[in-house]
């Protein structure tokens, strides 16, 4: 017979994941590049202030202390868990995080006005870092390389011969 | 490449870029000529046959009773580019493919796609991809007295200043009309010449009848701006964070939807008001 399954609790400790990043600061902010998925992340700076301190030792409670005594906010275990929510789906935990059922008892205004006291509600931006080609400026004539359409004025990338070229029409379009 | 060399070369030119030697061989004379028009704005001629990249240009002849016209081929390296029927898109695939070499592999240099005005000794850099309006709103802030750097490229050095990437402007007619180069100079302006902070990273997007009420971002958001525009991220990811940095430490970073140019330009300058110490 299966247990139920238990929900986290503020004992949860979380530990952050520091492999394959690169970590700057930024003013009193983060900026971390993952360099396994090249997506980079901004931790606003209370998301940088709960992310430095997922060792594995410290409560959500804890955090949310430490949040009050740093930034001066109101002990609130809550806005903590959806912290580790946006940490955890930018894959900066190493394990993502289940926000328990009764942690979010407040209303979705009060959860607002409780995390624009924090700097709002951008915990974490991500973006996808982009491929080289993918940064180039104008659309390619018809007759250039290409491999992919986006990079073709007529919005078309079709195999000609042995190779990739922009060409118009729709149709065999890569 | 054998094959590529075999083919009898009439002439050629050398110059070096950001640190990196070009090359450029064509199989008509008369195409040199109209290659300056399409280099990086700041090029310095060699004479070295070693080069790091080398062009090739087989420009199509006229052959037969019929008179027909082969097509133009270029190819950068053993790697084909371009086979096109017009010379001016060959030339365009050539200046495209420089440009984006240079962004992706000079070492002392941060290439970030991204329009640049110089306003009040500060810099006021628009990230944006192709179609985004950046150009328009540069060549408005360059009407309304803004100093211009750039209408493709943020060029940082390692302290986070913008460099001037100072080529005319590619000013389109209209919606998906023939781009028409245009000096800062005909625009009633004038070119940077010296690198600059950064003041205000304003991350726009042209949207039709948009006003512009832009919202404020952290400057850690301002690094995401402008890394989501930077042409050599990938390759070298600590490099370009520590560049970025520097460049978005102390700056604005406003992003937003814009509707007509002059109104987000007015506003733009506006908000650069407190910035910096000198007059343009």
């Amino acid at each position: 017979m299966k247990e139920p399954a238990r929900e986290p609790s503020r004992e949860l400790s979380p530990v952050a994941r520091r492999e394959r990043l690169l970590v700057r600061e930024v003013e009193d902010e983060l900026v971390v590049y993952d360099l396994e998925s090249h997506r980079a992340h901004s931790l606003s700076r209370a998301a940088a202030l709960i992310w430095r301190h997922c060792d594995g030792r410290t409560t959500v409670a804890e955090l949310a202390a430490l949040l009050h005594r740093e930034l001066d906010a109101a002990p609130d275990e809550t806005v903590v868990w959806m912290a580790l929510r946006r940490l955890g789906k930018a894959h900066l935990l190493r394990d993502p995080v289940t926000v328990p059922s009764q942690a979010v008892s407040c209303s979705r205004r009060e959860l607002t006005r409780r995390m624009a006291v924090l700097g709002g509600l951008a915990f974490v931006s991500s973006i996808l870092v982009p491929e080289p080609v993918q940064a180039q400026s104008a659309c390619r004539p018809d007759g250039a390389a290409c491999i992919s359409s986006t990079q073709c004025c007529s919005g078309c990338c079709r195999l000609i011969g042995s190779g990739l070229e922009c060409r118009p029409g729709a149709g065999g379009c890569v | 490449m054998e094959t590529l060399d075999r083919l009898g070369w009439a002439a050629g030119i050398g110059f070096v870029a950001y640190g990196k030697r070009i090359g450029i061989r064509v199989s008509t004379p008369d195409v040199l000529a109209r290659l300056p028009a399409h280099l990086p704005p700041e090029v310095r001629p060699v004479d070295s046959p070693i080069v790091d990249r080398l062009y090739s240009l087989r420009v199509g002849e006229i052959h037969g009773a019929r008179r027909v016209r082969h097509l133009h081929l270029l190819y950068a390296g053993a790697m084909r580019l371009a086979r096109t029927r017009g010379l001016d898109d060959v030339l365009a695939v050539l200046e495209d493919d420089i440009q984006l070499y240079l962004a992706e592999s000079a070492r002392s240099r941060l290439f970030v796609h991204a329009g640049v005005v110089g306003w009040r000794g500060r810099a006021i850099v628009l990230p944006g991809h192709s179609f985004s309006g950046k150009t328009t709103l540069v060549a408005t802030l360059v009407r309304a007295g803004a100093t211009y750097y750039s209408d493709e490229y943020a060029v940082f050095d390692r302290q986070g200043r913008v460099h001037p990437y100072a080529r005319p402007l590619s000013l389109r007619a209209g919606p998906g009309g023939p781009p028409r180069r245009c000096s800062a100079e005909e625009l009633g302006g004038v070119a940077g010449d010296r690198p600059l902070p950064v003041g205000l990273i304003a991350w726009s997007e042209y949207r039709p009848g948009e006003e512009w009420r832009p919202r404020s971002l952290h400057p850690g958001q301002g690094v995401l701006a402008l890394l989501a525009h930077t042409v050599s991220a990938r390759r070298r990811p600590a490099a370009t964070l520590a560049t970025l940095e520097q460049a978005a430490s102390g700056a604005s970073v406003l992003k937003g939807f814009r509707g007509e140019a002059a109104h987000a330009a007015a506003a733009i300058l506006s908000s650069m008001g407190d910035c910096g110490t000198t007059s343009r």
